[in-house]
Parts: C-alpha cells; sequence; structure tokens
C-alpha cells in the first residue's frame, strides 16, 4: 500500500476476525476460565465467538444449550477444518488444538474460516503464548494476561511492554473469576453483574479498531470547541447584560438631568410675585420628582425594570439641585443556576462654569473686550476674539467657502491698544502695522484671513458676506463694512439679535452666534436687547441682569412690591431719581438704569455677590460689614442669582449641555 | 500490523472537515456577538448625542468602526433608535440571517 492509499484509507470493518490471546503467568490460576469469560461476553451479543484452547489430550465437550450461532460456528468448523474439532456451549463454540509446531498455522487457518465479525479468543501456556503473539499470519489484536500481580509484577510489566511495543492492546486480570463465574464462562455463559460489566468494557478495550481512537480526538476536540463557544456565550452574555443596564444607567441619568435643564427656569423662578404665587414656579420637590419620572421612565424605556432603578440626586440638598444618579442592579439570567447581578451607575449633569467679574471667558479668554475702540461683547472664532455680527458674518462666509472647498482661518481679529503696541514694538514701520490706538484691529470688526490659497476667493467673495478688503497691499486684511462703522458708539451695543441690520443681508443667518451666548435662555424674547444694550453700555454681564430681573420682578414690567420697589427692576423711587429714571416702569429705562447701578456697585465692592447685596439691601448694609449681610430676603436673593449664573451656565454656554459625569 | 501505524492520524485527517466546520460556527457565533456589542455601543452613542441636541443617527454611525460601514443601519422611530449591523461572515446570506440589533429609547433625550 502506498503513502498515498494510507492517508486515504479510511476506517473499515476487519478484513479478519478479531483474535485476542489469553495466558498466565507465573502461578496465577483461572486463565482459561476468563479467555471463555471474554469470549462469552462476546458471545451473548449474538456475535460469533470462539475459544481456541490449545491444549493436549483434550476434547472439546459440547453443551447441553446453546445459541443458534455458536451452532453454526460447530458445523462450519467442524465441516471445513476436521470433524470434531468444535462443539457449541451455550453463546460459544469452543475449539481444542493439538500444541506442535503447526499449531500458529491451524489458528491461522481457522481464523480465515470463521466469519470476518467473529471474536475469536485463544488460550495456551505461557510457553507457546510467544509463538502465536510473534506469528504475523495471526495478527494478534490484543492480550489478556492472567497475573497475580503481588508475586509477578516485573513479569508483568515486562510482557506488557513487549506486547506494547508490538502495538499490542494488554490487559492484566488481577484476580481470578469468582467460582460461580467461572461455572458459568466455561458454560459459554457471560459472566453476571459486577463481572460482566468488566468484562464487556474488557472486550471492548481489546478488540475496538484503533478507528475509535481518531473519533473520540475529533470529538473531543468538537467537544472542547463547543465548550469554549457556550462559557464564551455566557461570558458575552454577560458582558451585554452588564453593558446594557450600564447604557440604561447612562440614559437614565442623563433623562434626568435633561429634565431638570429644561425645569430649571421654574425652579429658579421667584415663588411670589408681590406676595400673588408665581404660576411659573416650581416647588424643588416638583422639580425633583419630575427628574425622578423622567429618569425612571428613560430606564424602563430602554429595558430596566422600574424597581431595579434608584434615582439619587447627589446634590438634592442645594438650592437648585443639577445632578441625577442612576443605579441599576440587573440581573443577568444565563441559564446556569444562578443570576449574574450586575450593578451599573451613571450620574448626568450640567457642567458649573467658574465666574468671574465682568464675564466669565472660557480658558481664560474674556467674553468682553476691553483697551480698545472696542467694549461690547466678544465672540470668538478659531481663538481669535471679534465683534459677534463680525463672527456672524464670518460663519457665513466660511459656510460658503467651505462648499466651494476652501477652508478659511483666523489669524488674527479685535487686538487691544496694548497688544497692538507690542507689535508695532516689534515691527515699527507704519505701512505693516499699525502705530497703537490707529489700528481698525482695535475695533473688533477687521479679520487677517489665511491661508494664502484663499485670498483669491475672498477677494471676489468677501463683499457678499459684507467684508472689505480694507488695503490693496493686504490680501489678508478684511473689514467688517456692513454693520455699525467701527469703534462707534453704535458699534459697541451691535450685537443684539441679528446685528445692527446690515449683517443679516447676505446669508440669512440669525446673527445668533455672538450675541445670545450672553444672554441667558429664559430671557423672554422682548427683553433680550434691552439687557445686551445695557450690559455693554455699562459693561456689567449680560447674565447678572437677567438672573436679577427675574429674581426681582420674573420680568414682569409693572411690579409694584409691598416695600414699594417699582418696575421689572424694583426700583425703589428714591434710587430711580438718583440715577435719572423717569419711569421705573419703562422696562428699556430701567434695565438701563440697573445696569448703571450694578456697575457702580461692581466697581463699588469689587464682587458680584456684594454688588448683588448692595442692590438688594443698599450699599450702606454691604459697606459695613464687607460682606452680605445676614437679612434673609439678601441672602437668599444672592443665593438665587449665584445659582442661576452659576447652574445655568448662562455666561458661558450658548448650548446649555447635558453631559455624563465620569 | 504495520498497515495499522498512523492509523489515528489519518483518520484525524479525515475528521478535519468536521472541526473546522464546527471551529467555523463557533468564530460566526463569536463575530455575532462581538457586532452585538458594536450594535449596542453604537445606540448608546446616538442616545447621548440626542441627549446633547447632536443627530444620533450621525452619531451611531461614527460610534462603528469602519469596516462596517456598509453593514450598519440606522433607523429612528417613534422615539426609539435602532442599530442594526450584520456581522462579518465568509457567506453573505449567513450574515444576513445572522443581523443583530439593538435598540435605546430617545424619549426625553431627543427633541
Amino acid at each position: 500500500m502506498s503513502e498515498r492509499e494510507l492517508l486515504w484509507r479510511l476506517p473499515e470493518p476487519a478484513e479478519q476476525a478479531c483474535l485476542v490471546a489469553t495466558t498466565s503467568l507465573g502461578d496465577a490460576d483461572g486463565s482459561f476460565a476468563a479467555a471463555a469469560a471474554l469470549a462469552a461476553t462476546a458471545g451473548a451479543s449474538d456475535r460469533p465467538a470462539v475459544l481456541v484452547e490449545i491444549a493436549d489430550g483434550r476434547k472439546p465437550r459440547p453443551g447441553a444449550v446453546a445459541s443458534g450461532v455458536a451452532r453454526a460456528l460447530e458445523e462450519e468448523l467442524n465441516s471445513r477444518l476436521s470433524s470434531g474439532i468444535a462443539a457449541a456451549r451455550g453463546g460459544l463454540c469452543q475449539v481444542v488444538l493439538e500444541p506442535g509446531e503447526k499449531t500458529p498455522g491451524l489458528v491461522a487457518e481457522l481464523v480465515s474460516v470463521i466469519p470476518a465479525d467473529a471474536f475469536c479468543v485463544t488460550h495456551c501456556d505461557p510457553t507457546r503464548f510467544r509463538e502465536l503473539v510473534e506469528d504475523p499470519r495471526l495478527g494478534i489484536r490484543g492480550v489478556l494476561l492472567r497475573v497475580d500481580l503481588d508475586s509477578e509484577c516485573p513479569l508483568a510489566a515486562l510482557t506488557a511492554a513487549e506486547l506494547s511495543s508490538r502495538r499490542i492492546r494488554t490487559r492484566i486480570l488481577k484476580r481470578p473469576l469468582g467460582w460461580l463465574d467461572s461455572r458459568r464462562a466455561l458454560s459459554g455463559v457471560e459472566p453476571g453483574r459486577r463481572s460482566g460489566a468488566g468484562f464487556r468494557r474488557l472486550a471492548r478495550a481489546l478488540i475496538d479498531q484503533e478507528s475509535g481512537q481518531a473519533l473520540p480526538l475529533a470529538l473531543g476536540i468538537v467537544a472542547v470547541l463547543v465548550t469554549a463557544a457556550i462559557a464564551m456565550v455566557a461570558f458575552g452574555g454577560a458582558l451585554t447584560g452588564k453593558a446594557r443596564a450600564q447604557r440604561s444607567a447612562d440614559l437614565s441619568a442623563l433623562s434626568g438631568a435633561r429634565s431638570m435643564r429644561d425645569d430649571l427656569p421654574r425652579l429658579l423662578a421667584p415663588p411670589t410675585i408681590d406676595g400673588v404665587p408665581n404660576p411659573m414656579h416650581m416647588s424643588k420637590s416638583v422639580y425633583l420628582m419630575r427628574a425622578r419620572i423622567a429618569a425612571t421612565r428613560s430606564a424602563t424605556a430602554n429595558g430596566s425594570a422600574p424597581w431595579r432603578v434608584r434615582i439619587e440626586f447627589p446634590d438634592r440638598y442645594s438650592y437648585a439641585p443639577l445632578k441625577a444618579r442612576s443605579v441599576i442592579r440587573a440581573s443577568v439570567d444565563l441559564g446556569t443556576r444562578h443570576p449574574i447581578s450586575v450593578h451599573a451607575t451613571a450620574e448626568a449633569g450640567m457642567p458649573m462654569p467658574t465666574m468671574s467679574l465682568g464675564g466669565a471667558g472660557t480658558g481664560g479668554m474674556p467674553a468682553m473686550a476691553s483697551g480698545g475702540g472696542y467694549s461690547g461683547p466678544l465672540a470668538y472664532r478659531g481663538g481669535k476674539p471679534m465683534r459677534p455680527d463680525v463672527a456672524a458674518a464670518f460663519d457665513r462666509m466660511a459656510a460658503a467657502a467651505a462648499a466651494s472647498g476652501i477652508v478659511i482661518s483666523v489669524t488674527s481679529a479685535f487686538r487691544s491698544d496694548a497688544e497692538q503696541a507690542a507689535l508695532f514694538a516689534q515691527h515699527p514701520d507704519p505701512t505693516w502695522v499699525a502705530p497703537p490706538g490707529q489700528s481698525l484691529h482695535r475695533c473688533g470688526t477687521e479679520l487677517d484671513l489665511g491661508p494664502s490659497s484663499a485670498y483669491s476667493w475672498l477677494a471676489s467673495n468677501a463683499s457678499r458676506f459684507g467684508f472689505l478688503k480694507r488695503y490693496s497691499w493686504e490680501a489678508w486684511h478684511f473689514g467688517f463694512a456692513t454693520g455699525p462703522a467701527p469703534c462707534s458708539a453704535a458699534g459697541n451695543p451691535v450685537p443684539s439679535a441679528g446685528g445692527g441690520g446690515g449683517a443679516r443681508g447676505a446669508g440669512g443667518g440669525d446673527g445668533r452666534s455672538g450675541s445670545s451666548a450672553a444672554v441667558p435662555s429664559f430671557v423672554p424674547a422682548q427683553f433680550r436687547p434691552a439687557i445686551l444694550d445695557a450690559a455693554m453700555k455699562w459693561n456689567v454681564p449680560a447674565a447678572v441682569l437677567a438672573a436679577q430681573l427675574r429674581a426681582e420682578s420674573g420680568f414682569n414690567p409693572g411690579a409694584v412690591s409691598s416695600s414699594g420697589a417699582q418696575g421689572i427692576a424694583q426700583f425703589m423711587p428714591g434710587t430711580a431719581a438718583t440715577y435719572g429714571l423717569g419711569n421705573p416702569f419703562d422696562p428699556v429705562a430701567a434695565i438701563g438704569a440697573q445696569a448703571h447701578l450694578m456697575s457702580d456697585l461692581l466697581k463699588q465692592f469689587g464682587s458680584v455677590e456684594l454688588a448683588l447685596a448692595a442692590y438688594n439691601a443698599g450699599p450702606a448694609a454691604v459697606e459695613r460689614c464687607g460682606c452680605v449681610p445676614s437679612i434673609p430676603e439678601t441672602v437668599a436673593y444672592v443665593a438665587r442669582i449665584m445659582a442661576t449664573l452659576g447652574g445655568a451656565g448662562a455666561l458661558l454656554a450658548p448650548v446649555f449641555e447635558v453631559r455624563l459625569i465620569d | 500490523m504495520a498497515e495499522q501505524r498512523g492509523q489515528a492520524s489519518v483518520e484525524l485527517i479525515a475528521a478535519i472537515p468536521v472541526v473546522l466546520i464546527v471551529a467555523l460556527v463557533v468564530l460566526q457565533l463569536l463575530a455575532a456577538g462581538y457586532t452585538l456589542t458594536l450594535a449596542d455601543g453604537a445606540a448608546e452613542a446616538g442616545a447621548i448625542a440626542a441627549a446633547s441636541g447632536r443627530s444620533p443617527e450621525r452619531a451611531a454611525r461614527a460610534a462603528m468602526p469602519g469596516w462596517a460601514d456598509s453593514r450598519v443601519s440606522v433607523r429612528r422611530t417613534f422615539g426609539r433608535l435602532t442599530v442594526s449591523v450584520r456581522p462579518p461572515s465568509p457567506f453573505g446570506p449567513i450574515g444576513r440571517a445572522l443581523e443583530v440589533s439593538s435598540s435605546v429609547s430617545l424619549g426625553g433625550l431627543a427633541k
């Protein structure tokens, strides 16, 4: 058989009957009974079983009872070999052969005569055993040795080692069969109960083909793979369950925080206006309950049962809670006995901006311009400050440029006189750098744009967006010529919604990008321009004015308090007169006076809290202690406004963002 | 006797296709599971984006790795965002049959 044929030979039925040799080593007895039991075990399953004894002067004795298979074998052997050589006993056919030189040949002949599925057990003296095992014609499949291991252990080991080197399977029977089992075996009956099962295993171990080894190996690999897959599915299931619980917690916390964000204006609205309950106001308990409901509903919609969800508010004792925490305890059932319990926590809230006098800036960048020709709010593009209406026009131009595949960047925009002085000192040539106080950059309307590859596009398109190329020799310098003139008094209050008119032109943009950042979203639309104007004129953060107005009157221009304060800004008649406010019920004039007063108070006390306290309680009370006086109304007033400013992030965030807190 | 040598390894070779098929099935299931975790993550990314006012569909797509671009479908219906992904498979129909999807509620998160 060639190598290749050998490779592709599939397991197939054996070509000849399976031959097992049995003998005893040393003084062990009962080897013949063991051989008979082995053969009878095969015979009991209707497999043709032959027991060959190689012994002198014996004749096979027919048994009184024999199976049909055994009878057929007996007839076959007697007719084909020699008469009287075989006799059927129970489930097996016993054959006796005279020992001699021809014995292996006789056995080989016998094996060739019996059916291929037969099971043949030979039994002989240890002296004859070797010639049987070594005879290549026989191809002995397995050997059963009857050994008393106590005395003959070394001999058994030697024999087993030798048989193993010949690739013959070897099994050792340490004890003889019991008396009853021996009787049964010798009459061709399978041993009973326990030893019967043992012999069945023994027979299987001795006669199974090697194919039986490849199959278990393949099955083993498959089993390992399947087990690994099941383990991974379980692991993955646990991971997915955990991830889903976490997701549910995240979204639930976000929902709670969003509810808080949406309700915050109502929480911060004054509870009463002139002793009359304010329908806008929402109590803290309602506020928290609504957040709890929103969070629970979101968790439920994302697959967490309501009773597995716990909603907490870490800052619920603060004036305005802004954080929601969702804890979800989920149970992941993987079909195992114990479901895995997973725990997911998420917290969401709103970023807390830091407050500083004169407007807050992102990363140290001022929100209001100073030290130049322009002193209004600043919008940032590419990190460079500019007038908000200029920024809005720049946005439209940048979008149009991007549509043509051009990215424009801002190299420089608003520069204070101090910055201009530094530039001029480096480069004192008036053609290229204007002396401090003369550059249009101090107006917040001028942009130095880049890169140079965009110059030609800018030259032909900038005018569509209200920009003018100021100097023919500066291809990068564009001024915003459509709105109020640079550094004009009109320029400062410009960026009320829409920008002074011109900015609205080209792209139809709403001009919100810069200006609305300064006014919190809770301010009613009709008061936004007035607040912005006043804030810019008096250099007071618009958010402070807005928060005050809400705390004072809830934006009610006709409000009158029991103590006699009047109008949207709740001026006392005396104070109103000091600030030239003829009609405190005129909201625009009142807001202007409020900004003027706040500007003075901020200058006097240097802190927003103290200025607010002075606005509410009068400057004298604050001056006395240099602190917020311990008048309950004043303390509450300052706290409410500071909460609005800090919580709503009105100074900073044009879009008030809810996010997960790590 | 000599012919019997190496029989086990010969027969193991015959069993290799079975082992390979089982291994393929296991790998395919693994790919499906991994894809499910990706879809879960993408759905959450979408929901979180919705909470801050951005487009949930775009965020969900961006959260999937590049190879999955052509295998993802993102749908938004009745306040739910559903991300469906066909896991990678050497056989197209199997990938389609094993399509996994993950759905989150945008309730209260998207305006």
